[in-house]
């Protein structure tokens, strides 16, 4: 039930370790010695990164917005590490434009224990698409958008709604939302306070902000170089496909070796199929985030559209808690570069060793009329109990062997600012993994799951 | 020499020590694999539901298995005028079954059916139990009035809802019923009644529930024409109450219940409710003009049995007009001690009830003297609850809730009425709820806390305090499991908890939904 009964269980996931261990060690011996190194520092830069990074920290500030960048959003090259870090705010992880999907997501423990969910959700937007929009089309106190959740899965929580209206914050006004729930229990809508913000959800990994989005103002940016990243979400070898819903062409079965991190659209791809990134570091204001649980976010910024495909957590010792990993897809092609959104994201808590999933299927850009945004995201709708737009998913995990695998540590890259420490139990299971090509649970039943 | 029997201490208590670190590494194995054979265990969800909606793409069909028992932790023989020789409070079963088919976008009909049986008249040996002699329903559902729970045909248009059928509304978000009005509610586990139980006792209804939507408003109109009265617990049930004493000849003759007749549309109910959600306010108002759905005795007369006048009382239902409140707000506090933001909700609720009728025992006395009365009397009551609920670290959840009952013109003399003081003038409870989940269990763990002191005035004060703990663990997404502590404590022995001292009890609730 605990990571510590796997240590003193310990004989089969050493067993892995050890398997892990001679590979490493064979692999070492075979591999070319001048393997070079995927990341680089500030200082290693190459001449087209200078040229595209402007490390000025006291850049001219906007006059009507002090917290904003005088720049005209959304900047032009050279960026500082603070305007990339406003870009990177473009992609939360509900999309800032209007649009509907389903969203499947589910949590699993290091005992195989696993919990999933799905729930048809409608987005729209009080004010015009991106971060723009939320920035300076609305005042700081209103109204942002709002969020209609109908739950489908399980069948405890089926017809359960929720209804969220995020608001645009600054220092002054702090309220990130009005938060309703219906219970087809109660059969009542009910108000409900905030979820505090660096808080994780109950039977979750994810934060309130993970979903909302973290304001990029309330953080100081530093870059910290480059990276290639090659993988992001990766599947087991037990779960050779996966079948999405495509909002135009229905089911369609993909092979998950296929998906990349940036989707198919993609056209800045490396040879090799990684993903040029920046490496930028933001540090949580004291001013205006005190007593939050993150010190320090370390971001994987793709270099052309500052899309965050991977995100570190650390708290106030400096030590990794979280890593959030994302495949993205261009999901409204219209807005081309500002067009990605999450298709699937894992979030991997390493002090509770939970990996919680969120697949975005079926996401379609979608304008409501004037009626429905009337009628649709009030409180009162949701005692109607109507799922106004039937949306429905196959991404459901059916065997917890078929789960995702917990993220690459990349222990070797900037060492400097990255402390890592697992215990033993999580270190072996990581291994294990890495070995298996799938989790291993605390058990060490490591027996290859029928493929779906 | 010390160091060698520190030496043997040390390797003694290693050698006690190992086979309980092996057997704790078992069971924690064990503990996994069970946790992966129950993440995919839905053999209804996989075997019947799959099947059926399958065959039938425009039918939604879901249900639940529940089992729940209740325990009495000590058992007396005699408690006031009840034979205590029971343990078991409850030992429900419970399967439920929803559908829902679409006609067409907005048509659907929905129908929820309920089997329910009780094994406490059944599975323990007792004389003080014998309710289901008196009513079958109180052990089995055995009538299509109870099986047939919601049957009822919905139409929805962006600006309008029509249902029409036998369904449940509810009206109210607070913790216990304010303005929550409109059904009748089985209330055989009378104190023990709370509201996550109300989905499953209140007693749906036949009735043309319209709603017109626009903006941020909502009106909402209701025609009952099937009046449900409330189910008190009935003698001879596990929870009638000890102060009730059992008929004898000397009792006065109770007649049957002047009925309310649906086919008479002067009986019909009417309901109206209007909503608005302004930002972080929302509010609305309700009136009704319902029936009160338990009846007081009327004195029709009396009748003489050796030295013994006897009241001749007929239960009548009174008409009331309601008139009610709603609101709430949310907030986040700044700058709050040890924990920066705070947010918070506040809810407000009451109901201000016109000519509720009352027992009067000074009347009764008259009547049976002769005088021309009927033994009841008339009053306003008022029920009211403002509450905070607050979102504190670590996943916990506080609500301070405080609800109080009135009844205007209140005389020592009156018996219970609807909304008023509990045998009292006023009657408040503050209420306290706590809640958290457990992160070492990955919050598959989680428990709450509840406790309801009632004190009321100016003649009873202290009538005793309710107190639930409650753990719930989550076995899978199909399947939960709950051990529930409820504590009746202090108190005089005729006061609303006191008079349930001896009741304390633990249950246990599994619940499977497919």
């Amino acid at each position: 039930m605990n990571s510590d009964a796997v240590t003193r269980d310990g004989s089969r996931l050493a067993r892995h370790s050890l398997a892990v261990c001679c590979a490493v060690l064979c692999g070492l011996a075979a591999a070319p010695q001048a393997a070079e190194p995927t990341w680089r520092t500030v200082t290693q830069l190459t001449a087209d990164e200078r040229a595209q990074f402007d490390p000025d920290t006291s850049a001219p500030r906007d006059a009507t917005l002090p917290y904003m960048p005088a720049e005209a959003y959304p900047f032009q090259p050279p960026y500082t590490a603070e305007e990339m870090g406003y870009r990177a705010a473009e992609f939360v992880h509900i999309s800032r434009w209007p649009h509907s999907l389903i969203d499947v997501f589910g949590v699993i423990t290091s005992s195989g224990y696993i919990n999933q969910g799905a729930g048809v959700s409608y987005v729209n937007l009080q004010t015009k698409p991106g971060l723009e929009g939320y920035v300076s089309g609305v005042a700081a106190g209103q109204v942002y958008s709002r969020w209609s959740i109908y739950s489908v899965f399980p069948p405890e929580t089926e017809a359960e709604q929720q209804l969220w209206v995020p608001y645009r914050t600054d220092a002054k006004n702090r309220t990130k939302m009005d938060f309703f729930v219906y219970s087809p229990q109660l059969r009542r809508v009910r108000r409900q306070p905030q979820p505090r913000r660096d808080q994780r959800f109950p039977d979750n990994a994810q934060t309130f902000d993970d979903v909302i989005g973290r304001d990029p103002w309330e953080f100081d940016w530093q870059l910290l170089g480059t990276d290639v990243v090659q993988q992001t979400i990766r599947f087991p070898n037990t779960r050779p496909t996966i079948t999405l819903n495509n909002h135009e062409s229905g089911f369609v079965e993909r092979k998950t070796t296929d998906i990349r991190p940036m989707g198919d659209d993609y056209p800045h791809y490396r040879p090799d199929g990684g993903v040029d990134c920046w490496v930028v570091k933001a540090v949580t204001r004291e001013d205006l985030l005190p007593d939050y649980n993150e010190k320090t976010l370390i971001y994987w910024l793709d270099k052309h559209y500052f899309y965050p495909v991977r995100m570190e957590k650390y708290d106030h010792e400096g030590k990794l808690i979280m890593i959030e990993v994302r495949n993205a897809a261009l999901e409204n092609p219209a807005r081309e570069g500002f067009g990605y959104s999450a298709l699937m994201t894992l979030y991997w808590d390493l002090e509770h060793d939970i990996m919680s999933y969120s697949v975005h299927d079926a996401h379609r850009p979608h304008e409501w009329t004037a009626e429905e945004q009337a009628m649709i995201f009030t409180p009162e709708f949701m005692r109607r109990q109507w799922l106004y737009e039937p949306i429905k998913s196959q991404a459901l995990i059916g065997d917890p062997k078929h789960y995702f695998l917990r993220p690459q540590l990349y222990r070797e890259r900037f060492p400097d600012e990255r402390r890592i420490e697992l215990s033993p139990a999580l270190a072996a299971r990581y291994e294990a993994q890495e070995a298996a090509g799938q989790l291993v649970f605390e058990s060490g039943d490591d027996a290859a799951a029928p493929a779906p | 020499m010390k160091q060698s029997s520190g030496l043997r201490a040390s390797l003694f208590v290693a050698t006690c020590l190992a086979p309980l670190s092996v057997a704790a590494a078992d069971v924690s194995n064990a503990m996994s694999k069970f946790d992966r054979a129950m993440a995919t265990f839905n053999p209804l969800g996989e075997h019947v539901r799959k099947p059926i909606e399958r065959a039938v793409p425009r039918l939604t069909f879901r249900g639940a298995l529940r089992q729940w028992s209740d325990v009495l932790i000590d058992s007396d023989d005699r408690v006031g005028f009840r034979e205590q020789d029971f343990r078991f409070l409850q030992l429900q079963n419970l399967l439920e079954l929803e559908t829902f088919y679409n006609f067409a976008p907005g048509l659907d009909l929905n129908a929820v059916t309920h089997a329910m049986y009780d094994g406490v008249y059944d599975w323990q040996r007792s004389g003080g139990l014998f309710a289901d002699k008196l009513d079958r329903t109180a052990e089995l559902y055995d009538n299509s009035e109870r099986i047939l729970r919601e049957f009822y045909l919905s139409w929805r248009t962006p600006g309008f809802d029509l249902m029409v059928g036998k369904q449940q509304v509810i009206w109210g978000k607070m913790d216990g019923q304010f303005i929550d009005l409109i059904n009748g509610m089985d209330r055989r586990e009378s104190v023990q009644l709370e509201s996550e139980d109300f989905e499953l006792r209140r007693l749906p209804t036949w009735m043309v529930n319209t709603t017109f939507h626009f903006g941020r408003n909502s009106l909402q109109m209701l025609y009952i024409f099937d009046f449900e009265q409330d189910r008190q617990p009935l003698p001879g049930s596990p929870w009638f109450s000890p102060l009730i004493p059992p008929t004898t000849a000397a009792s006065d003759i109770l007649l049957p219940t002047k009925r309310v007749e649906s086919g008479d549309f002067g009986d019909h109910e009417f309901g109206l409710r209007l909503d608005r959600s302004a930002g972080a306010l929302t509010y609305g108002m309700i009136y009704a003009y319902m029936w009160d759905k338990n009846p007081v005795g009327h004195a029709i007369g009396t009748e003489t049995r050796g030295a013994n006048t006897l009241l001749r009382l007929q239960p009548r239902h009174e008409r009331l007009h309601h008139v009610g409140v709603t609101a709430d707000y949310a907030t986040t506090l700044q700058d709050i001690p040890w924990m920066g933001t705070l947010p918070a909700v506040f809810r407000l609720e009451a109901l201000w009830t016109k000519g509720v009728r009352f027992a009067d025992f000074n009347k009764l006395a008259a009547a049976r003297a002769g005088a021309a009365t009927d033994g009841t009397a008339q009053h306003d009551t008022l029920r009211a609850a403002v509450a905070a609920e607050f979102g504190l670290p670590a996943n916990t959840t506080m609500i301070l809730q405080t609800s109080y009952y009135h009844t205007f013109g209140w005389n020592p003399a009156l018996g219970f009425g609807f909304g008023g003081g509990f045998g009292d003038e006023w009657s408040l409870i503050p209420l306290l709820y706590l809640s958290r989940p457990f992160a070492f269990t990955r919050d598959r763990l989680s428990a709450n806390f509840t406790a309801f002191p009632v004190i009321s005035g100016p003649d009873n004060g202290w009538q005793g305090i309710k107190t639930k703990l409650r753990v719930r663990y989550k076995f899978s997404q199909f399947i939960s499991g709950q051990l529930i502590y409820n504590g009746y404590d202090s108190g005089e022995r005729n006061d609303l908890y006191g008079q349930y001292d001896e009741w304390d009890n633990f249950g246990w609730e599994l619940s499977y939904e497919f």
